[in-house]
């Protein structure tokens, strides 16, 4: 099948498209340079068409997920809608069903996500609720920062172990790249502890978080896999953490990349979360200068915001310890999941309440990070769903992002407390992000930064995966009009998937199966045999499943996008 | 005033669901969309008229101007009354879950029992029952920590287990007797209760007050004894006699206050 | 015991099949198979090893429809499952209950079914763990997988719980005497404490007893929890135990390096149903103020949880899920079988994998002979004397693979080891073959409706 998309304006950073009236050409699911005359003309006269979103970083899918609903009915209850001809039924607000969750990203405009904590031991289950998403694609990065084979190896500086593990791991549970959360503090949890800073050992393991990070960042371009190291570092929400932040990534500094599309060697995800300054609650202000200057100045390093949304949500991560001090700060109920010799994870209900100090000042330092980032390829938006907020508020986000008036108003009239810029920089930034920006940190850097070289662009050759959004930009003054540019972006016109439309003014017309990235490393199979013989004696005393039942099998990913990379050592 | 009569006239095994019959939704209804109106039974819908007689007389602006009578055994019609804002409701008989539940305003007066559920999450208004209602009265939705926030319940029978869960503000009176953990996780609100009480009122309780008229069987070592007091004024409202006054539950570091009649109890002075 | 020589007479060894009998899963099992059957397995423990060997034993094998004189009669795959699509299409309150038996790939077809005719959707939890996920739904979940429980507890309390009898492998492969990373000596590195008003066999093999009275589960935990505050002990007695027992061992569960708590029927079925849990959560809740805890209902049946789990990731509640209304509704006590049950409100029942007229009270028993009711299993039961369509499944985890859920969350794909009775039909093929003739019923009743 053929289509033109007929007279848009079109956003496609990676091809320095900004805004240019020109047709969009797609065939047979990929993005084309010509058609023939049957081609099917869609209309898009004056209409933002931009690459489908691309979502680094969100918590779709997976056990810590199942566990939010399962124990906050009272949160899925606020989204049951009927089921439609098309749709089935969709529950949840912060932590949407499986299909509630696809339909949804649909709506905005997206096409991938990546699911960015999967417990390796419990892959099967990420993979089943992958499966059970329709209509976007997902890239799961499974957990290895608080993995005790990797806490040996790190200690020892056993790079090669390290990098054999993860080419083998990421095959065994179909995972994309190496996730690290709290490095070191997750596994102290195991015995209700947590490390504070890069250089505070871990109990037993006598490891630090510098030497692990420095290990897998090492590992990860020693392989040369398609993504960096994706990185949560230690001190998540800690008042006077930035300086462990900017300590994380510059301690990766000197280690070459080895990826062909990518240009950073370490992520940063949910920066806000780890932007503070100060000693206390009490004396809390933002450390968002400090880490946009050190991402400024340094281009190893690029980030995702995790912006906060005003909402009432849940929180969930695998930085368990961080979870049980937001349970004692609010009271509200814990859960808690620990995964053998792997990591942890933790969720808690949490009210973002814009009438209260502390969730007015996080607002201001993820919005301040957004303006004071100097380089839109650097950063992605995100709320690190559902941490910060529900993904479904990424139109809104965007219309703060583009308007200062807006953000003035909210600041002015008592929708945020006086924290949002008495204690940040929010209220001297007067930045507005324009549309090619928007569609940059929506799409293009994270494509890029996820070394994708199939979606991301509207390059021929490129999955046809598109955004239409029903607004004129040369019409419409997005500093005085955030509804509209909130409504638009919330309710594509169109959302077209490998070339299939799936939304049509901002309803499903169609639902298809989600496609699951993972990597595969080729070339490194010797290393990958000698590790696995020192891996399986461990691996058969201590795990409570049996090898053979522990990976997975090649029908949880029915439709597999594989990456493969050949490894360069 | 408009006066909506439904008359039972078949009682169905599998529950009606009345949400949609609110003073807030039909207050403009004419006789003639009450029998083109198919009620929610189990996955199916189903004409009113095959289960009710239906009299409409007098008009309606506003839902405030309703008055629903409803004549006969309405134990298998649930969700009467859910979600109203204004109105009122007489049930003259039993009533089945969720009578009152999320309502707002107006009142609705059961003449006979009430099943589990009465009052849930109710958040203005008042909620008078004749007779016993069985578990979970004036409670939250299970999950949330934020119950019954407003409101009035009066409960002429018996209640049953988990009176008042999670309650977050409002009244509850109980003129009979009450079983177990009445105020569980409660943490505003006040709840009376004049017959006797089986075993832990106030379990995991933070803040709230109880009052207990009768004699309570076993109390929680959660609560720790606070003082006598004499003609206390709770809540702005005055009680005679002599009461024991405990705070707790301290189990969850509770601020809350539990009321026990001294003369019914005095194995607990 | 007699002494029973080893099996030496098979064919060949299928390594790592998984059980399919309690909530352990335990993945490690050697099923010796010999002429497509086995004859012997190893590693089980007995009551897993009875399951998998006498799984001919009252094997049902061709599907039944009950005649006008009440008698089954064998019919052929067409004419019954017509039989139970015809049941189902015409249904008012339909329950398709059970599931915690067969596979997450059946649930996928049984849910699709719920969907389109407005079912009810329930499993085994509602008449076991469903206070528990009441009691996970108020206060909190904090769980661990069994291996972290292995490697790292110095301390295992069973509360309502009698492993030794019900889950026999649950001490010896994951708590209490396997050897783990940071407990290389096993059992002699772990304080293990039964908390049961029973003196269980557990509780004889434990290092400490706590025999609370019958219905006292909520006062005792209330007054550890009070203890754990710094209180003083007011009663002498609090529900049978003395306070200075329950001092002791209030101080006892705070300095441990890790303790781990598991929890039965004994505290989900007393007095105070899902509180008992509600409050053994919070007092666990407050234990890691000091140092780290973490609990996990000791499920039943091998894919209880994966049900739960399954009903979470498709609608966002973990069973007593009522589509009747075109949406998912949840609500306790009047979207759960024996209430729907026990009010006569049900009126067709489809029973997949489990077994309600051995498990269901009584009252909701009566009602199940007065309606039909369609089984999938694979045994001869108290349900099959009230059924009234018979369809003969498969043995997952042995005849058929499909993945199940451990009872601490822990995927696991169940392999297949031999094949199945050829007149039988995997489950998964049987629900999806009602959901194509269900929908083909509804597709024809739409068709002259539009007419």
């Amino acid at each position: 099948m053929e289509y033109i998309l007929k007279n848009g304006i079109v956003y496609d950073p990676a091809n320095k498209i900004a805004g240019e009236k020109k047709d969009v050409m797609f065939k047979d699911g990929k993005i084309v340079e010509q058609v023939s005359s049957d081609a099917k003309i869609l209309d898009v006269t004056d209409k933002i068409v931009m690459p489908a979103g691309v979502d680094p970083h969100a918590h779709v899918a997976g056990p810590k997920l199942v566990v939010g609903r399962i124990y906050r009915p009272e949160d899925s209850r606020k989204g049951v809608t009927s089921k439609t001809d098309v749709c089935r039924s969709e529950s949840g607000f912060s932590i949407p069903s499986c299909p509630a969750t696809g339909y949804r990203y649909s709506r905005m405009g997206y096409g991938t996500v990546t699911e960015a904590a999967m417990p390796p031991l419990e892959a099967k289950h990420t993979h089943e609720e992958i499966t059970a998403i329709p209509n976007i694609d997902i890239t799961p990065l499974p957990l290895f920062g608080n993995n005790w084979f990797v806490l040996q190896w790190a200690k020892e500086g056993k790079i090669d172990e390290i990098a054999a593990f993860v080419a083998s791991w990421l095959r065994i549970v179909k995972g994309y790249g190496i996730k690290i959360v709290n490095p070191c503090g997750t596994e102290a949890w195991g015995w209700g502890g947590n490390v504070h800073g890069i250089d505070d050992p871990v109990p037993f393991f006598d490891v630090t978080a510098r030497e692990v990070i420095r290990a897998l960042a090492q590992a990860n371009e020693m392989l040369g896999l398609p993504h960096s190291i994706h990185i949560h570092p230690n001190d998540l929400g800690h008042p006077g953490n930035y300086p462990t932040t900017v300590n994380s990534l510059d301690c990766v500094k000197d280690i070459a990349k080895n990826g062909s599309k990518r240009n950073q060697t370490i992520h940063l995800t949910h920066a806000q979360f780890h932007s503070y300054a100060g000693t206390s609650w009490r004396d809390v202000e933002s450390g968002a200068k400090e880490v946009a200057d050190y991402i400024n100045n340094n281009k190893h390093v690029t980030c995702d915001i995790g912006q906060v949304t005003l909402d009432e949500t849940t929180t969930m991560t695998a930085d368990g310890p961080m979870e049980f001090d937001l349970h004692e700060l609010n009271g509200l109920k814990w859960a808690n999941k620990d995964i053998e010799l792997e990591t942890g994870s933790g969720i808690v209900p949490f009210i973002y309440s814009g009438k209260a100090p502390v969730p007015s000042f996080q607002w201001g330092v993820g919005l301040e990070l957004f303006l004071r980032i100097k380089d839109p390829w650097q950063v992605c938006l995100t709320t690190d769903h559902p941490n910060a907020g529900p993904f479904i508020r990424y139109p809104r986000i965007i219309s703060w992002l583009m308007s200062n008036e807006r953000r003035q108003e909210m600041m002015d009239n008592g929708e945020v407390r006086v924290w949002s810029y008495k204690r940040t920089g929010l209220g001297t930034l007067d930045r507005e992000y324009d549309f090619n920006e928007i569609a940059t940190i929506t799409r293009a850097s994270a494509a890029k930064i996820y070394g994708y070289q199939d979606r991301g662009e509207l390059t021929p050759g490129y999955n046809a995966d598109i955004a239409v959004y029903d607004l004129n930009p040369n019409d419409i003054d997005p500093s005085k009009e955030p509804a509209a540019i909130e409504h638009a972006f919330g309710n594509a016109m169109y959302t077209i998937k490998d070339g299939q439309i799936l939304v049509k003014d901002g309803e499903v017309v169609k639902v298809v199966p989600s496609h699951t990235l993972w990597t595969d490393v080729k070339g490194f199979e010797e290393q990958e045999k000698t590790v696995m013989e020192e891996v399986m004696p461990t691996f058969t005393r201590f795990y409570t499943v049996k090898f053979e039942n522990y990976q997975v099998q090649d029908h949880f990913t029915p439709n597999p996008t594989v990456t493969e990379v050949k490894a360069s050592k | 005033m408009k006066i909506i009569t439904l008359t039972l006239k078949k009682k169905s095994q599998i529950a009606l669901e009345f949400d949609e019959l609110i003073p807030d939704k039909v207050f403009n209804w004419e006789k003639a969309d009450f029998e083109n109106y198919q009620v929610p039974v189990g996955n199916r819908r189903f004409p009113l008229t095959d289960y009710f007689d239906i009299e409409v007389e007098g008009d309606a602006a506003s839902p405030e101007e309703v008055k629903m009578i409803l004549d006969g055994d309405f134990g298998r019609v649930k969700y009467i009354g859910c979600k109203m804002s204004a109105g009122e409701i007489i049930v003259n008989g039993d009533a089945d879950l969720h009578c009152g539940a999320e309502m707002k305003g107006g009142k609705i007066t059961v003449h006979g029992d009430a099943e589990s559920y009465a009052g849930r999450e109710m958040k203005g208004g008042e909620l008078e029952i004749m007779g016993s209602t069985r578990e979970f009265c004036g409670c939250s939705y299970i999950g949330d920590w934020r119950g019954m926030s407003g409101g009035k319940i009066t409960l002429h029978g018996n209640a049953g287990k988990q009176l008042g869960e999670c309650l977050s503000g409002g009244e509850i009176f109980v003129k009979g007797d009450c079983d177990i953990l009445a105020g569980i996780h409660m943490n505003k609100g006040f709840i009376q209760i004049d017959g006797d009480v089986t075993r832990w009122p106030g379990g995991q309780m933070k803040n709230g007050n109880i009052l207990i008229k009768g004699k309570l069987g076993i109390l929680l070592e959660g609560f720790v004894y606070d003082s006598i007091v004499v003609d206390p004024e709770i809540d702005g409202k005055s009680f005679s006699g002599k009461y024991i006054k405990y705070n707790g539950d301290i189990a969850v570091n509770g601020k809350g206050s539990l009321y026990l009649n001294a003369e019914k109890n005095r194995e607990y002075l | 015991m007699a002494y029973e020589p080893p099996v030496t007479d098979y064919d060949e060894i299928v390594e790592n099949g998984t059980c399919a009998f309690c909530g352990c899963n335990c993945d490690d099992l050697d099923f010796l198979i010999k002429d497509g059957h086995v004859v012997g397995v190893r590693h089980a423990c007995r009551l897993g090893a009875s399951k998998v060997m006498e799984d001919m034993d009252q094997r049902l094998l061709v599907p039944m429809v009950r005649d006008e004189n009440g008698e089954l009669q064998e019919v052929d795959w067409d004419t019954a499952l017509d039989k139970a699509a015809e049941l189902i299409a015409g249904s008012v309150r339909p329950i398709f209950y059970g599931w915690s038996e067969t596979s997450i790939e059946t649930m996928k077809h049984g849910i699709h079914l719920g969907e389109l005719v407005g079912a009810v959707l329930d499993n085994q939890a509602t008449i076991c763990h469903g206070p528990s996920l009441q009691a996970v739904q108020n206060v909190g979940y904090p769980v661990a997988t069994l291996g972290e429980v292995k490697n790292r507890a110095d301390m295992i309390v069973y509360t309502g719980s009698n492993p030794m009898n019900s889950h026999p492998r649950h001490m010896a492969r994951y708590s209490t005497f396997p050897r783990g990373w940071f407990r290389q000596r096993g059992r002699f590195d772990r304080t293990v404490v039964t908390m049961d008003p029973k003196y269980s066999d557990t509780a004889k093999m434990s290092d400490i007893w706590i025999g609370f009275e019958q219905n006292g589960d909520y006062g005792f935990y209330n007054a550890i929890r009070a203890a754990l505050r710094g209180k003083e002990i007011d009663q002498d007695f609090v529900s049978g135990i003395p306070k200075e027992d329950i001092m002791e061992l209030a101080e006892a569960m705070k300095n441990v390096q890790f303790g781990a708590l598991y929890f039965g029927l004994g505290l989900t079925h007393t007095l105070s149903k899902q509180r008992n849990i509600d409050m053994a959560i919070e007092m666990l809740t407050d234990l890691n103020k000091y140092t780290k805890w973490v609990l996990t209902p000791m499920r039943g049946h091998f894919n209880v949880n994966g049900f739960n789990i399954f009903m979470a990731l498709e609608m966002g509640f973990p069973y007593g899920v009522d589509f009747a209304r075109g949406y998912p509704r949840y609500m306790n006590g009047e979207t759960n079988t024996i209430d729907l049950l026990t009010r006569k409100e049900c009126d067709v029942f489809m029973v997949i994998a489990a077994d309600p007229g051995a498990h269901y009270p009584g009252g909701a028993v009566k009602h199940l002979a007065e309606i039909p009711v369609i089984q999938v299993d694979i045994h001869w039961g108290p349900s099959t004397e009230i059924a009234d369509v018979v369809l003969p499944g498969s043995f997952i985890g042995l005849e058929c693979a499909g993945t199940s859920y451990r009872m601490d969350g822990v995927p696991i794909y169940m392999k297949k080891a031999i094949d199945k009775p050829e007149t039988c039909r995997d489950d998964e093929w049987i629900i999806q073959e009602l959901h194509e003739r269900v929908k083909k019923i509804k597709a024809k009743e739409a068709a002259v409706a539009s007419k």
